[in-house]
């Protein structure tokens, strides 16, 4: 069973604490990613549980077995790094095999060199195993990173931002490719990134990190439609998600105030009801009222045309700016036009203003 | 000539630089050149006044002297005493420097400080100690106390090359091998001494300059003939009875032609060691 389990795992640097009180539970055969702002404890996860770094607190498991204090050539994982770090003075075929040369007893010539065959082919770097790293572009050096990794069938896989230095097409075609890799593997795979499209895409769950804490942890539909907090809300999806702090009115059917806008959220039941609370709407919630007595009155200040999405920038009564998007085949503004918009109720979050957590 | 005031101006100062250059060369090689043709002299054409550059006769009798001198035996324990001390002086200093330059340990700034600031000791200054140290432990006139002592000497400036060469790796293959399933030492010997050649060589032709150059040091710790190291037995031609200039000049040029050959066979790997420069990962 190749589960990773940290319980209360604490790393601190001097004053800074990289990484506060980690509960968290990774599935065997679970791809999970660990996304989050840069310096929000992602990549100090990562490293504790490959044994790069040493906890303050707390431990690890994978498994039944605790690993919190073995050095990392015992726990048996592969990594892949950012910068792939494959060694500069071995060949892609020495590079690939050089896990298994590690190994005791170390396995026959033949056998080595047939794996490092076999994961070439499945990446299909056959053709540059004579190679030296310096030699092949950057994808490749990913393929062969992801080669020294798989060559070894490791019990868990970690990736720490692996297509962050990748070109954006490739990154996406990339992508692919690991989900691939991750079905015909069926290994547990630890996914660091900051790019929550990657993280959305690519995981079976995703746990949001921000300034050393764990925010959430849920797949990711559901970390996009509950977010737990203002943070998730907006870390999440494509484009800010809009904020409007106002005052709740109404027992059961509930109004939401913000200076002279006004808007009805039906009737809901919240867990700890507050006056004072944030709206959350993404953009894509957003939309064009179909008549002049459902929505608000906003005024349009800019429009961005990107292919195949229309963001539209909008003022509404209160002041607050906010964003929509749409599709341009169906609305079509000018810059200065008054319009009339409306939130789709059933995406509206609902935060406590101080704390910046969910109601719902 | 061409008339333009910049090509001119460019011609005149690589002009200055070759004149300067050359100048350079001449007063650093003229003496060796003159040490090595007199060498070649007859006993009574080698003081000979007016002075003559080029010997009047050709004869190797001051080599054969030199070797017939037990000279073979003498660059045997020159040759030895270097060969073991480079080996152990890079292996304690490669370790050393690699825990110091990947290691989170108490002291390890004021180790660093430590180890360069006892590069500043004289070593005539531990003569009489290390002699009396030696003489307890029962090394004195002996290989191996040459041998350590040439190492100790060695080791602060090895691990003070090595530290600055390992600092410029980038850490993240080090970390990739250890996940690999390579110890710390694994990882030194497979990855990060491969990647050092360039430091490793300068360390190398420091440590064997000075141990195969090293007078004061064998003079002082050894006194038989078994043990006597090359420069020491040059010193003999500096007799009682008179200075030997021929044997004294063959043997001169007999100890550079070897640290001569390695380092322009190494010259590659020292000059871009000496210079740092990392490894692009
Ligand atoms: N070796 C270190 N020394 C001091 N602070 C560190 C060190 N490594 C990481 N940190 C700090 O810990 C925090 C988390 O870092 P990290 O886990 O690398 O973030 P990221 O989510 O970008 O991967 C950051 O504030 C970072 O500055
Ligand atoms: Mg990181």
């Amino acid at each position: 069973m190749s589960t990773v389990t940290f319980r209360n795992v604490s790393k601190r640097y001097g004053a800074i604490t990289a990484l506060d009180d980690l509960d968290l539970e990774i599935g065997d055969g679970e791809f999970v990613s660990l996304l989050g702002p840069s310096g929000s404890g992602k990549s100090t996860t990562l490293n504790l549980l490959a044994g790069l770094i040493s906890a303050n607190s707390g431990t690890i498991h994978i498994g039944e077995r605790e690993i919190t204090h073995l050095p990392p050539e015992q726990r048996d994982l592969a990594m892949v790094f950012q910068n792939y770090a494959l060694y500069p003075h071995m060949t892609v075929a020495e590079n690939i095999a050089f896990p298994l040369e590690a190994r005791k007893p170390r396995p026959d010539k033949d056998v080595i060199s047939r794996s490092v065959e076999r994961v070439a082919e499945t990446l299909s770097i056959g053709n540059l195993l004579a190679r030296y790293p310096k030699e092949i572009s950057g994808g490749q050096q990913q393929r062969v990173a992801l080669g020294r990794a798989m060559v070894r069938d490791p019990r868990v896989f970690l990736l720490d931002e692996p297509l962050s230095n990748l070109d954006a097409r490739l990154r996406v075609r990339m992508r692919r490719d690991l989900k691939e890799l991750h079905r015909q593997l069926g290994s547990t795979i630890v996914y660091v990134t900051h790019d929550q499209s990657e993280a959305m895409t690519l995981s079976d769950r995703v746990a949001v990190f921000a300034q050393g804490r764990l925010q959430q942890v849920a797949p990711p539909r559901e970390i996009y439609d509950n977010p737990v907090n203002t943070f998730v809300a907006n870390f999440v999806g494509d484009r800010e998600t809009n904020f409007l702090d106002g005052v709740l009115e109404g027992d059961d059917y509930l109004t939401f105030h913000s200076g002279p806008v006004a808007l009805k959220l039906g009737k809901r039941q919240l867990k700890n009801a507050r006056q004072k609370v944030t709206l959350g709407v993404r953009p894509e919630a957003v939309a064009i009222a179909s008549s002049a007595t459902d929505g608000m009155r906003a005024e349009v200040i800019l429009t961005e045309l990107a292919g195949a999405e229309l963001f539209v920038y909008l003022r509404l009564a209160s002041g607050d700016e906010i964003g929509m998007r749409c599709d341009p085949r169906e609305v079509s503004v000018a810059t200065g036009e008054t319009v009339n918009v409306r939130f789709d109720p059933r995406q509206i979050h609902l935060f406590d203003q101080e704390s910046g957590q969910t109601l719902a | 000539m061409n008339d333009n005031p910049y090509l001119r101006h460019a011609f005149r100062r690589a002009a200055l630089r070759t004149v300067v250059n050359a100048g350079i060369v001449f007063f650093a090689l003229a003496p060796i050149a003159w040490g090595v043709l007199s060498s070649l002299k007859p006993t009574n054409q080698i003081l000979e006044v007016p002075p003559r550059f080029i010997p009047q006769d050709v004869t190797l009798e001051h080599y054969e002297r030199v070797i017939g001198d037990k000279g073979l035996l003498f660059l045997g324990n020159s040759a030895l005493i270097s060969a073991i001390t480079i080996v152990c002086a890079l292996a304690i200093g490669s370790i050393a420097a690699y825990a110091i330059a990947r290691y989170e340990f108490p002291g390890r700034k004021v180790l660093m400080v430590f180890t360069i600031g006892v590069m500043s000791i004289p070593i005539a200054s531990l003569l009489i100690p290390t002699f009396t140290l030696l003489s307890v432990v029962g090394l004195i006139n002996t290989h191996v106390g040459l041998i350590l002592l040439y190492t100790a000497y060695q080791l602060p400036i090895v691990i003070w090359m090595l530290y600055g060469y390992f600092l410029s790796l980038p850490v993240e293959v080090e970390h990739a091998a250890r996940i690999d399933g390579y110890t710390a030492l694994g990882t030194l010997r497979r990855v990060v001494l491969p990647l050092s050649k360039p430091a490793l060589v300068a360390a190398a032709l420091f440590v064997l300059v000075f141990a195969w150059n090293d007078f004061v040091v064998a003079v002082t710790m050894t006194s038989s003939e078994s043990v006597r190291t090359f420069p020491v037995a040059v010193y003999f031609y500096l007799g009682f009875y008179g200075r030997e200039w021929g044997p004294l000049l063959a043997a001169a040029v007999i100890s550079i032609i070897p640290i001569i050959l390695i380092f322009i066979v190494l010259q590659r790997y020292f000059i871009s060691g000496l210079t740092g420069g990392g490894v692009k990962g």
